[in-house]
């Protein structure tokens, strides 16, 4: 799939999979052929060539802003961490070795920038995103439980918020989520399972199972 | 098909197992809690979509990339003593260099106590030498508090001017500055367990003269 086609919307199948493996890119190091845009972007990223951070940014940037935002609560600081996150990239990337795949590398950054964020103190979790700044409503907006479940996750615990996030809104796979936050990928499948469990206890306690039988 | 009570729900839910999901359709079609708990779990995964947030920054790229083309142009790269996905670079070579301290240590012990032969590796006598007599360490050991207090002297400076600006070459050196701080802190643990290692103390002064620098840059910065 073409990398530009990652902000291409809501929908999972439409999300750029993050599918480009070690072994792959092990195998794109020897294979005589053309080499792939993504393979170009590695290669243009760890050679610190700018434009490739540019589509870096088309590519991923909406989905990383979006992780962000729903990390940290507001939309000053979710650009803050993705630009945090850029100059990370930039850093280290002349390092990339493909021992994971580079985008999942690229969105590891991120949410370590965004756990970062949170330790020193300035941002504020429990914040929604509405209460901070006036964003256009995203599909599927209208979906009764959406106020709600934004509330409950603000008060998960930070892994569990991730996973849920990844998983749920972005549509990562429990591979990839592994590798994002460097845990096996079933204790990715756990953490989404009590993450789920705990939002829905929430939810129970807050009446929302009424209101959605009243819908 | 098995016998499905209230309390395997949780159980259902958590493994997905078709057989298990049947029997639960099944339960719920009678029990209206458990109906209800399940169309809240499903509709938790509907409503998660809808999350994903989008808006426009078309000031976001333009400040990435003048903070990216400000790090290429830096005449010295910042330099990290972690990887950016959190892990720690400086700490393997640390530890196999304070490795390689130790087990050359160990050899010449073991030279020394067997017959006072001619050491196997000529070198060894050398690690002797690397390794601090107690006074030498009285002597590195005052400097060092001195050096940093004068670094500690110059942090205090800075710091109203770290607080106050905002841009993104400020958070930058903040940010660098934070992770100085987080490997001295490191580095000064290891010492503490092994106060004669010259390596970790080298390694300690790189990064107060790397924290100086910082510092100092900074202090150009905000008087540019």
């Amino acid at each position: 799939m073409a990398i530009g086609n990652a902000a291409a919307g809501l929908r999972r199948e439409n999300l750029l999979p993050i599918s480009l493996t070690a072994k792959e890119i092990s195998l794109a190091e020897t294979d005589t052929g053309p080499p792939t845009a993504e393979e170009e972007l590695v290669e243009g990223c760890r050679t610190g060539n700018i434009e490739a951070f540019e589509r870096l940014y088309e590519a991923h940037g909406p989905r990383m802003k979006s992780i962000a935002m729903n990390l940290l609560g507001n939309a000053a600081d979710a650009e803050d961490a993705v630009q945090e996150a850029f100059l990370k990239i930039y850093r280290a990337a002349r390092g990339f070795r493909g021992q994971s795949a580079f985008t999942t590398w690229v969105y590891r950054v991120l949410v370590n920038t965004c756990y970062d964020l949170m330790r020193r103190g300035r941002r504020r979790p429990e914040m929604v995103a509405s209460d901070a700044v006036e964003l256009p409503p995203a599909r599927g907006a209208d979906h009764p439980l959406r106020l709600s479940l934004e509330q409950c996750l603000g008060r998960l615990r930070p892994r569990h918020r991730s996973v849920f996030l990844l998983f749920e809104v972005e549509g990562f796979s429990h591979r990839e989520i592994g590798e994002i936050l460097d845990v096996p990928e079933g204790t990715s499948k756990t953490l989404l399972f009590t993450a789920k469990r705990e939002l829905q206890g929430m939810l129970w306690t807050g009446g929302a199972a009424a209101r959605l039988s009243a819908s | 098909m098995r016998t499905f009570e209230c309390s395997d729900l949780q159980e259902a839910l958590r493994s997905r197992e078709p057989e298990l999901l049947d029997a639960l359709d099944v339960h719920a079609a009678s029990c209206p809690r458990c109906r209800e708990q399940h169309a809240l779990w499903t509709a938790i995964s509907d409503a998660a979509p809808s999350l994903r947030k989008e808006w426009e920054t078309p000031r976001l790229w333009p400040h990435i990339r003048q903070a990216l083309v400000r790090e290429e142009s830096s005449p010295r790269r910042l330099w990290s003593f972690r990887s950016a996905s959190g892990g720690r670079s400086w700490v393997p070579a640390a530890a196999a260099a304070a490795l390689f301290v130790v087990a050359a240590a160990g050899l010449w012990v073991f030279q020394a106590g067997s017959g006072g032969r001619e050491p196997l590796v000529a070198g060894a006598w050398r690690y002797q030498d690397a390794l601090m007599t107690e006074q030498a360490l009285d002597d590195v050991q005052r400097r060092e508090t001195d050096y940093l207090q004068s670094i500690e002297r110059l942090s205090r400076l800075v710091e109203p001017r770290l607080r106050q600006a905002e841009t993104p070459l400020v958070a930058s050196y903040r940010e660098k500055l934070l992770l100085l701080d987080g490997a001295i802190t490191e580095i000064r643990t290891e010492i503490e367990r092994n106060q004669y290692n010259t390596h970790l103390r080298r390694e300690l002064l790189a990064m107060y003269d790397e924290k100086q620098r910082t510092l100092q840059d900074l202090m150009k910065e905000a008087q540019s």
